[in-house]
């Protein structure tokens, strides 16, 4: 098998005249918004098979009984690739991730039960992973709607008084 | 004129506001509703009848009737006995014709009686025929309710919050808080809904307010109006204190302004400081409706008679009055001169929200009233809707009088004289006679109309009520606007990570399916000219993206395309159909082999979800060693084409990109411009070309990188509607342009996909094998018109006065200098050079047959 390396960001060289620069889809709608943190950027690994066998200091979260998404820093994706079991494929390119504060903007962005994370569901209609630190909520989707969701995101924080 | 300060009163005149009714200025406190406000400025009349235009005012003062319904601004049917007074908001009539007290359409009760019996929609108006056009204008302008500004913008925002809570009270009353705080105690979390609110009762639990559940839907939802939020609750544990709804009695006259019910004076003296009227006629069931008594001597009115209906039931009920407004009742044989009647039959537990969450509901024969019985086990039931009610007289189904309207459905403007005669036109039931006489379908959604329609048609047809039994609940309990309904209205886009760079550099943006895609970047013609002369750039990010993996890898695509997958070597592409199981082309796309076990599949662009959910299908029917992996989001791609891709190519890669190293076909993994990439060469548009997949959040580095470098090649980006006609010209399909659901790959020209003699099965075979047994019906061909005109997609292709085909694509090709296209043709007809006749704006034009490629049609640019 090959190692499949154009699916990881982190594979890119530097160097002879070339400089790759990685964009996330959320910038341009966000516009800087202190409310909302951009985590695009962050390592994100899909673990196929055992999924109870993963053995690293990195938050896993379930998807299913054999799927498991791995987040990590994004310098650490090689390493993982590497030391994970089961199929591992390099998500990273292909979910966007935001962060918000508030349990209100959650509620109306997602039917999801916010006592229940983290967990699979629909946020603003679109597939994603959402998960919950106190009053922090971590959500993570397909990197195409990112604009879109962004866009969601702040209509709905506007829509908060 | 306001009373002394009472002692809960809600309003605070310390406060004052101003709104405007009718371009006048009213005058409120704070804690008015706007109802309140303009019953304190001496208005009476609040609203004309729906069919009958009669005066009609405040009712029940609670937000249960239709009686007050206004428009507020711009928002038509505002109930407007419960609508908060706000500063500077315009408040206006609704159908009426001139003004409240004097509206032209009430000729309609005068004269209209023989015209408007029950269900006169039905039946009158109908002929002579030729007539309707100007019935159906009149009729249009008197009926429905309120206005609708067609052209007004969204001014309010409405927002949808989803709840999920442990239980949720639905009744803010006695019951409810006691039953909220008992949950409570258990450590719950509670939430209460309550249509009127007030103060925040403490820590125990969560008040919403004010709020309306509007019904409860499987799987306990209950969604909750409270204005511009949806709440839709979840709850483990629902219990139901939503009390009474007290019920006018059936009597000649009881439409009259000026007759009420309990709740309506008690509103206004405590709540409102307002003096309900100077004389009063108090007829009641029950203890509670005989209190009014005391609260209305209190507010200093006289009341002239108190009549319990548990004593005795008069013989006789009138109320007459003058210009809708009440002057005197007749009760037995005594008149009373007054100016107020507060009359209300045995009140009825609101049990809809109960059988909506599927309870049964039983009758009670010793008080005449419905209770809900046998609740969910997830349901509780507090409070008087429970049936915990003191004891109260059954009225009369109604009350005799000589003269004037006995109104049953106050709403709808259905008389007791109507029902009866619905019954007599062999409506005999309930459900039946509701439809046709519209009783209990008016925006009281049946609470004042319900019970008394069923008691006047058990009376009829001599029979109890509960024999009759009642109509179905349904949601929704409580009228909603459709804006609360509709929330924010945000629709999913997909965009890749290059669709920032189309839109900066101008690019006319247009759907396709989910994704947004250029259609163009100003000029179709100038950029497939282009490609076909120096280099043109396009995002095809949008195409779907598959890895299918593992020991099974092979035989699996084998059994679901009809090519052969098995054969083909490490590094190397092959062009597939997917196949229904009719053998019906579903979508289309490349595989290339990356390795032994390993396979990279492309789809088209919408069709990406459905392949995958296709592929997963049948991975799981078949139970095979192999992984599906969806990779559409993660890679980004573009395609580099034209005879100076390879020249641009060479620049931001160090592998060898000679013809020898990458040939036609051929896929490979490299650095381009530093980044790791799938190269596969292969061609769309029919020119030397390249597709680079790669990590979609280098999507605009790549693009600006590749821009960059082909500048001095002349690099430019071309958008979908070139690539259509570029794709033409090689007369490669387009799956749901040139195909439908009867396509199949042998008709469609494409034999030589179908491996029929394969070994293995695969999905569709039988039916192409059925197909080539049967011979060709219609074959899909290319044709070139004999002058410039370009035929409309789906034009007619005719011989002998009758359609022979039809056309699925045409354009004119810059290139070639001619009109192009593809068209489904009896396939007699599909021979090279042979004539087809095409309907274009009803004339025939002449058109020639092609079955090669228009363009370079033996792929020698392609390959070179």
């Amino acid at each position: 098998m090959t190692g499949l390396a154009f699916l990881s960001p982190d594979r890119a060289e530097r160097g002879r005249q070339f400089e790759p620069t990685l964009a996330s889809p959320l910038t341009r709608a966000l516009g800087g918004d202190a409310r909302v943190r951009d985590l695009s950027g962050l390592g994100k690994i899909e673990v196929r098979g055992d999924v109870d066998a993963i053995d690293a200091d990195v938050q896993v979260v379930r998807i299913s009984p054999g799927r498991a998404l791995v987040l990590c820093a994004y310098e650490r994706c090689a390493e993982l690739r590497a030391v994970l079991p089961g199929t591992v494929i390099d998500m990273t390119a292909a979910l966007a991730g935001l962060e918000l504060t508030g349990e209100r903007a959650m509620r109306r962005l997602t039917d999801l039960d916010l006592r229940e994370l983290p967990a699979v569901g629909k946020v603003a209609e679109v597939p994603a992973v959402v998960l919950r630190d106190g009053e922090r909520f971590q959500i993570f989707f397909p990197q195409e709607f990112g604009h879109y969701v962004a866009e969601v995101v702040l209509d709905t924080l506007a829509g908060i008084r | 004129m306001r009373l002394p300060p009472q002692p809960n009163e809600r309003i605070d005149r310390s406060a004052e506001l101003t709104f405007s009714f009718e371009g006048k200025a009213v005058s409120a406190f704070a804690g008015d509703t706007i109802g309140s406000a303009l019953y304190a400025g001496g208005r009476r009349i609040f609203s004309r009848s729906f069919k009958y235009h009669r005066p009609r005012g405040l009712l029940c003062c609670s937000g249960g009737c239709a009686n007050c319904l206004m428009e507020v601004d711009g928002v038509p049917n505002v109930r407007v006995c419960v609508e908060p007074a706000r500063a500077g908001a315009q408040v206006r009539a609704q159908n009426v014709r001139g003004s409240l007290e004097r509206d032209l359409l009430s000729v309609v009760d005068k004269i209209g009686g023989p015209f408007t019996p029950v269900g006169f929609y039905y039946r009158t108006m109908i002929r002579p025929r030729r007539l309707w056009p100007y019935y159906e204008r009149f009729l249009r302008s008197v009926a429905g309710l309120g206005r609708l500004d067609k052209h007004a913008r969204r001014t309010n925002r409405y927002d949808v919050e989803h709840r999920h809570v442990d239980v949720l009270v639905v009744g803010g009353g006695y019951a409810g808080v006691e039953a909220a705080r008992r949950h409570a105690r258990a450590g719950r979390r509670v939430v209460v809904v309550d249509e009127r609110g007030g103060d925040n009762p403490g820590s125990d639990f969560e008040l919403v307010a004010p709020a309306r559940a509007i019904g409860i839907y499987e799987g306990g939802l209950v969604p909750v109006d409270a204005g511009g939020i949806l709440y839709r609750f979840r709850a483990d544990h629902i219990v139901l204190a939503t009390g009474t709804i007290e019920q006018p009695l059936l009597f000649p006259g009881n439409d009259l302004v000026g007759v009420v019910l309990p709740e309506a004076v008690r509103r206004l003296v405590e709540d409102w400081a307002l003096k309900p009227g100077e004389r009063a006629v108090v007829i009641a069931a029950d203890d509670r409706g005989l209190d009014t008594t005391d609260v209305l001597e209190r507010a200093g009115a006289v009341v002239v008679a108190a009549i319990d209906l548990r004593d005795a039931q008069p013989t006789r009920i009138e109320a007459k009055g003058r210009r809708g407004r009440l002057r005197s009742v007749v009760v037995g044989d005594r008149e009373f001169a007054c100016d107020l009647l507060v009359a209300s039959g045995t009140p009825q537990p609101a049990y809809s929200l109960l059988a909506q969450a599927g309870a049964r509901v039983e009758y009670d024969r010793r008080r005449g009233i419905f209770l809900p019985t046998e609740l969910p086990a997830n349901v509780e039931a507090v409070g008087s809707v429970a049936g915990e009610l003191g004891s109260a007289a059954i009225p009369a189904a109604s009350f005799d009088g000589h003269k004037g309207r006995c109104f049953v459905c106050l709403c709808e403007d259905v008389t007791e004289k109507d029902v009866k005669r619905a019954i007599a036109e062999g409506f005999d039931s309930i459900e039946l006679a509701k439809r046709y006489t519209t009783v209990t379908m008016g925006p009281c959604q049946g609470r004042l109309c319900h019970l008394a329609s069923i008691r006047l048609f058990a009376r009829e047809q001599e029979t109890g009520p509960d024999s009759i039994g009642t109509t179905t609940a349904r949601p929704p309990w409580a009228p909603v606007s459709l804006g609360l309904l509709a929330g924010r209205g945000h629709e999913p886009a997909k965009r890749t990570s290059i669709h920032h760079r189309h839109e900066e550099a101008g690019a006319t943006m247009m759907w396709t399916g989910a994704w947004r895609r250029p259609h163009s970047y100003g000029d179709p013609a100038a950029e497939a000219r282009h490609v076909h002369e120096a280099v043109g750039l396009i995002d095809v990010s949008t195409l779907g993206k598959l890895l299918v993996q593992g020991p099974e890898a092979a035989p699996f695509l084998e059994m679901l395309y009809p090519n052969r997958f098995g054969d083909m070597k490490t590094g190397r592409i092959r062009y597939g159909v997917l196949e229904t199981d009719a053998g019906r082309i579903m979508d289309d796309g490349t595989i290339g082999r990356l390795s032994d076990d390993q396979y990279y599949v492309t789809t088209t662009s919408t069709g990406a979800d459905t392949v995958i959910e296709w592929f997963e299908w049948w991975n799981a029917v078949w139970g095979m060693d192999v992984e599906i992996v969806n990779l559409t989001g993660a890679l980004a791609a573009v395609n580099i084409a034209g005879p100076r891709a390879r020249e641009l190519l060479a620049r931001v890669t160090d592998i060898d990109v000679s013809n020898e190293s990458i040939a036609y076909l051929d896929a490979k993994e490299a650095l381009v411009a530093g980044v790791p990439s799938l190269l596969l060469r292969i061609g769309f548009v029919g020119e030397l070309g390249y597709e680079l997949h790669f990590p979609s959040p280098y999507g605009e580095y790549l693009w600006d990188t590749l821009l960059e470098r082909g500048a001095d090649l002349d690099i430019r980006p071309f958008g979908l509607e070139p690539q259509r006609i570029l794709r033409l010209e090689k007369m490669h399909i387009l799956v749901g342009q040139d195909t439908d659901s009867e396509s199949n790959v042998l008709e469609a020209g494409m034999p030589w996909i179908a491996k029929l003699d394969k070994e293995n099965d695969f999905v569709g075979k039988w039916a192409l094998e059925h197909v080539r047994e049967r011979g060709f019906r219609e074959q899909l061909v290319g044709f070139e018109m004999d002058n410039g005109v370009v035929p409309a997609e789906g034009g007619q292709i005719v011989a002998d006065g009758s359609a022979v085909g039809r056309v699925t694509s045409a354009r004119l090709s810059p290139q070639l200098g001619r009109v192009i296209g593809m068209a489904w043709v009896r396939s007699d007809l599909a021979s090279e050079d042979g004539e087809l006749r095409l309907k274009v704006n009803g004339n025939l034009e002449t058109a020639r047959v092609r079955l090669k490629p228009f363009f370079d049609p033996d792929g020698e640019r392609l390959r070179s």
